[in-house]
């Protein structure tokens, strides 16, 4: 055929690239505003777990940030960055917590901060995702895989996130045991790391 | 040896309680003070045990409670003076007092200060109370003068088993020892 396209054939190839363009368009539309978020403190919480001598020993950070910017629509452009201010940890008891924070543990004088921010978000499930990211404690940052849950409720017209979670952290990779606290014999490795943080939507 | 307790003699069933008892008490005054001064993991390394311990005797004990009330009791000597009768009724009711008091105050203590109690770490224990400071430190002031009187108690009870065995000749020691004849 050298007669190139007929009247009408053109003519639905034309339509054709503008609704595709349309299409591309509205994705694109779509996916752009990855809604950000931070977090409401007073009504989140991290807390942590470890065995202590065959009983469990459980405590929590009060002070902590989150920028969060997530659409499940939008994985590519969803990012967690939580920043947990280590002198703000409480087990409850001043003894326990003043050895969670010496030299040989957290040692929050040199190292007053612990963070994990997400490189990757991938679904795994319906509302469940794993982030895949850093985690650093103490001096030593590690590639992760964070399971979590994400799920916006409509709450007077603003749309607020819940992100919630557990990890179980080997307190050792990360050098919280130093010295004597190296030994296993009465704190074991496994920390068992838990959230449920209240986002409320920025701007 | 019987087994059970006849009204002359103490049977292997309660020697063995009491003697383990007397054992496990002295382990846990070495374990209780060392604590006591101990920081960090050293005194994760004596307080544990102390619990554990601890626990093991309040089990003993009300086993003990419970084979003596389901047994004869040994009966005293006849000749004994009301006073002196009196002296060992109080002596072993505050002895039996103790056996559970001493685990408990330390038990609701561990739990008033949020370190939960384990059994040799096979089972953690259920927890009293919500944590509470306040209530610790009393607890741990009772926990401390009820070993003293303890330690009192516990040597009225020595002295007088002497008595018994070195001034007085009779069996009443004899009869709470093992491989030992009475008649």
């Amino acid at each position: 055929m050298t007669g190139g396209f007929t009247g009408y054939a053109r003519s639905t190839l034309r339509t054709a690239s503008f609704l595709t363009a349309l299409l591309l368009a509205g994705a694109a539309l779509a996916a752009a505003p990855a809604p950000k978020f931070t977090l409401d403190p007073a009504s989140s919480l991290l807390r942590f777990s470890f065995d202590q001598a065959g009983a469990s020993n459980t405590g929590r950070f009060g002070k902590y940030t989150a920028d969060v910017t997530f659409a499940a629509d939008n994985l590519a452009a969803s990012k967690i960055d939580v920043t947990i201010d280590i002198t703000s940890l409480d087990t409850g008891d001043k003894e326990r917590d003043d050895t969670l924070k010496s030299a040989d543990l957290f040692n929050p004088a040199k190292f007053p901060k612990a963070r994990f921010v997400s490189s990757k978000i991938s679904a795994v499930g319906p509302g469940r995702y794993e982030a895949q990211g850093k985690l650093t404690i103490r001096d030593v940052t590690k590639d992760i895989k964070l399971p979590i849950s994400f799920q916006t409720r409509d709450e007077k017209g603003k749309q607020t996130g819940y992100l919630t979670g557990r990890y179980t952290i080997k307190r050792l990779e990360y050098g919280v045991g130093q010295g004597e606290w190296k030994s296993l014999e009465w704190v074991k490795d496994d920390v068992l790391v838990t959230f449920s943080l209240k986002l409320t939507p920025v701007g | 040896m019987p087994i059970r307790n006849t009204t002359t003699r103490w049977g292997s069933v309660a020697q063995l309680l009491h003697w383990a008892i007397v054992v496990l008490i002295i382990v846990q005054f070495v374990l209780g003070y060392r604590t006591h001064w101990a920081t960090g993991l050293k005194k994760l390394g004596t307080v544990v045990p102390h619990k554990s311990w601890g626990i093991t005797i309040l089990a003993l004990a009300l086993i003990r409670l419970v084979w003596r009330l389901a047994n004869p009791t040994p009966l005293l000597p006849n000749d004994l003076k009301p006073w002196e009768r009196s002296a060992a009724h109080v002596t072993h009711y505050g002895l039996y007092i103790l056996l559970f008091a001493m685990p408990l105050t330390g038990w609701i203590a561990s739990s008033a200060r949020s370190f939960p109690v384990s059994w040799f770490g096979m089972v953690q224990l259920p927890d009293f109370v919500a944590p509470n400071r306040p209530l610790y430190d009393s607890l741990m002031t009772v926990h401390y003068w009820l070993s003293w009187t303890l330690v009192a108690i516990a040597l009225l009870h020595i002295g007088a088993a002497l008595k018994h065995h070195f001034v007085l000749k009779d069996n009443v020691l004899r009869r709470m020892l093992p491989f030992t004849k009475t008649e």
